[in-house]
């Protein structure tokens, strides 16, 4: 199993290191100085006042706000992520763009200098790219420690995500308009509602209760009868991942005894699909493998999630360099740094107030607030105007 | 680039290491070892503080998901599908919850990268570092990155043996024999 483990991660991890390296060329470190040079001066909306005081990227003018207000939406972040879930990156994404007031401090340079529009828009999705990295980061190391890898599964999964994490890029970097980068987050924002309200209908309750009964049931058949000095002993490791064949349209393996099977097209395309909505809105991508390869593919789950943290690792690696090195994208490292502080902070008070808070009741009250959020984007996005304040 | 009034403060502090020798690649790659090991030292130092605080939290989400893995597994092993479906829903469920709060704990970890990040940008944006023989340059997010890295893989050898290792290993005793009572 480790010499498996390592014949998967040996050429991933040289992979990423050779495509950090290769892809390394002069920075174009003046680019955002360009860009601002470019945009005509002046006090009004959509103009550079060279004499106001450094914001946002360093841009004389920018948005700017006192420091504590980034580690206060950076507790709200991290206390969702340590409560609910996946949409502490939704509100990440939600402070850069809204809260902040980048999204629409890039809107006025619509017409005044687009390359400047279409540059912040590119730091605001890098920004929330970082904490996408972070996620990858997290999860190839704890999924690692516990999960098992699938050759061919992870070679399909990588070989989707790299090109979407090359395609992307290319496609998208400096051609984005706010706008429609906005729209698109909207999207995603009722994506991650949908997924949510499915867990509290009475039907997505109702398949949880009925799995802790399966579990249950098998557990007091069978586990409990086994004397607790032998369960230890168990050796699960000898029993790991067989795989039985490979064919272009049937991968076959077998876990445990059991026989599994994907068409490998599932994860090329998974690969691609998820890794590309990482590379383009910043968020929602990593998290969404281990969902969709256990739902649409039927694998287990910690097959998938161990071999798919290596492809996520891979293209976060492929995703931030591609945007930051080869596209030159800048970021502001000091508004990610105020952000992790308070995201650190929240992630120490959301297991000390989550006992206190019905699961379900913080689900229906971010059910409410994605609901809010992705109309809001949608309609600023693809109708010019928020229907809802504050968006 | 302007620079932060913290970063103003610090500065002084901080290039110093890049003027250890008088050999400019040495000076840049020294000196952002230094301040690696520094973002290094002080990420762990906040990690260990928070897991005071989380970590029983933590581990007891994570084993609820190990508990599950384990139970799916064993129905695996039975030829029993059903059972080992629901374990495995169940698992992935824990496991779900256990990831996010993992995320938002590594920001404990993770934060001082970012403050020395920017204060390298405010430095050395311009900076090119060519890479002998190849063409190509690293930027200073690469060659920090190239250097974290190691510095990482390093300290987690040695730690046990400095001192903060040390506190860190009775502070982990401490929390145990509570999590015990």
């Amino acid at each position: 199993m480790r010499t498996r483990r390592l014949t998967v991660i040996g050429p991933l991890a040289a992979l990423a290191l050779l495509a950090a390296l290769i892809l390394v060329h002069p920075a174009a470190a003046g680019k955002l100085e360009e860009a601002i040079a470019q945009t005509p001066t002046g006090a009004g909306p959509g103009l550079i006042n060279p004499s106001a005081s450094p914001g946002f990227m360093g841009i004389p003018g920018a948005p700017s706000h006192f420091w504590l207000w980034y580690i206060l939406w950076g507790v709200w972040v991290g206390w969702i992520f340590s409560s609910v879930g996946a949409f502490g990156g939704i509100m990440a994404g939600v402070g850069h763009i809204s809260v902040f007031g980048l999204s629409d401090y890039a809107a006025t340079f619509k017409k005044t200098s687009p390359t400047l529009n279409k540059m912040l828009t590119d730091s605001i999705r890098t920004s929330n790219q970082y904490l996408v990295g972070l996620s990858a980061l997290i999860s190839s190391f704890t999924y690692y420690r516990m999960g098992r890898l699938v050759l061919p599964l992870g070679l399909c999964l990588a070989i989707g995500g790299l090109l979407a994490g090359y395609v992307v890029p290319l496609l998208t970097v400096g051609k984005l308009d706010v706008s429609l980068y906005v729209g698109f987050f909207g999207i995603i924002v009722f994506a991650v509602a949908f997924v949510l309200f499915y867990e509290t209908t009475p039907r997505g309750q109702e398949s949880r209760k009925a799995a802790r009964a399966a579990a249950k049931a098998f557990e007091d058949a069978h586990i409990k009868k086994i004397p607790e000095y032998q369960v230890g002993k168990i050796d699960t490791r000898a029993l790991g991942v067989r795989v039985t064949g490979w064919s272009p349209t049937k991968v076959s393996f077998t876990f445990y005894g059991a026989e599994f099977s994907f068409n490998p097209l599932w994860p090329i395309l998974g690969g691609f699909v998820i890794n590309g909505i990482s590379a383009f809105i910043g968020v929602g991508g990593g998290f969404l493998y281990v969902p969709f390869l256990t739902s649409v593919a039927g694998l287990p789950m910690f097959i998938v999630a161990g071999t798919s943290a290596l492809a996520v690792l891979v293209g976060m690696i492929i995703n931030i360099f591609n945007m930051m090195v080869v596209r030159a994208v800048p970021v502001d490292f000091l508004l990610i740094f105020t952000e992790l502080i308070g995201i650190a902070i929240g992630s120490v008070l959301g297991p000390m107030t989550s006992k206190k808070i019905p699961e379900i009741w913080l689900k229906r009250l971010f059910i409410v607030l994605a609901i809010y959020v992705g109309i809001g984007y949608l309609t600023k996005g693809f109708m010019g105007k928020s229907i809802f304040p504050g968006m | 680039m302007g620079m932060h009034p913290l970063y103003l403060f610090l500065d002084p502090y901080l290039i110093r290491f890049y003027r250890l020798t008088a050999v400019a690649w040495v000076d840049f790659l020294l000196g952002t070892l230094v301040v690696a090991v520094l973002a290094l030292l002080v990420g762990e130092f906040t990690s260990a503080l928070a897991s005071l605080v989380v970590r029983p939290h933590l581990d007891q989400v994570a084993g609820e998901a190990r508990k599950y893995h384990e139970l799916s597994l064993k129905a695996l092993q039975a030829g029993d599908r059903p059972a080992y479906e629901a374990a495995d829903k169940l698992a992935k469920d824990a496991f779900s919850k256990s990831f996010f709060m993992q995320l938002a704990f590594s920001a404990t970890f993770f934060w001082p990268v970012f403050f020395a990040l920017g204060w390298m940008q405010t430095r050395f944006l311009q900076l090119e570092f060519p890479l002998p023989g190849t063409g190509f340059s690293l930027g200073y997010i690469s060659a920090f990155i190239l250097l974290y890295i190691p510095a990482y893989l390093v300290f987690k050898r040695v730690i046990h043996k400095l001192p903060f290792g040390r506190l860190k290993g009775i502070l982990n005793t401490y929390r145990r024999g509570q999590a015990m009572e």
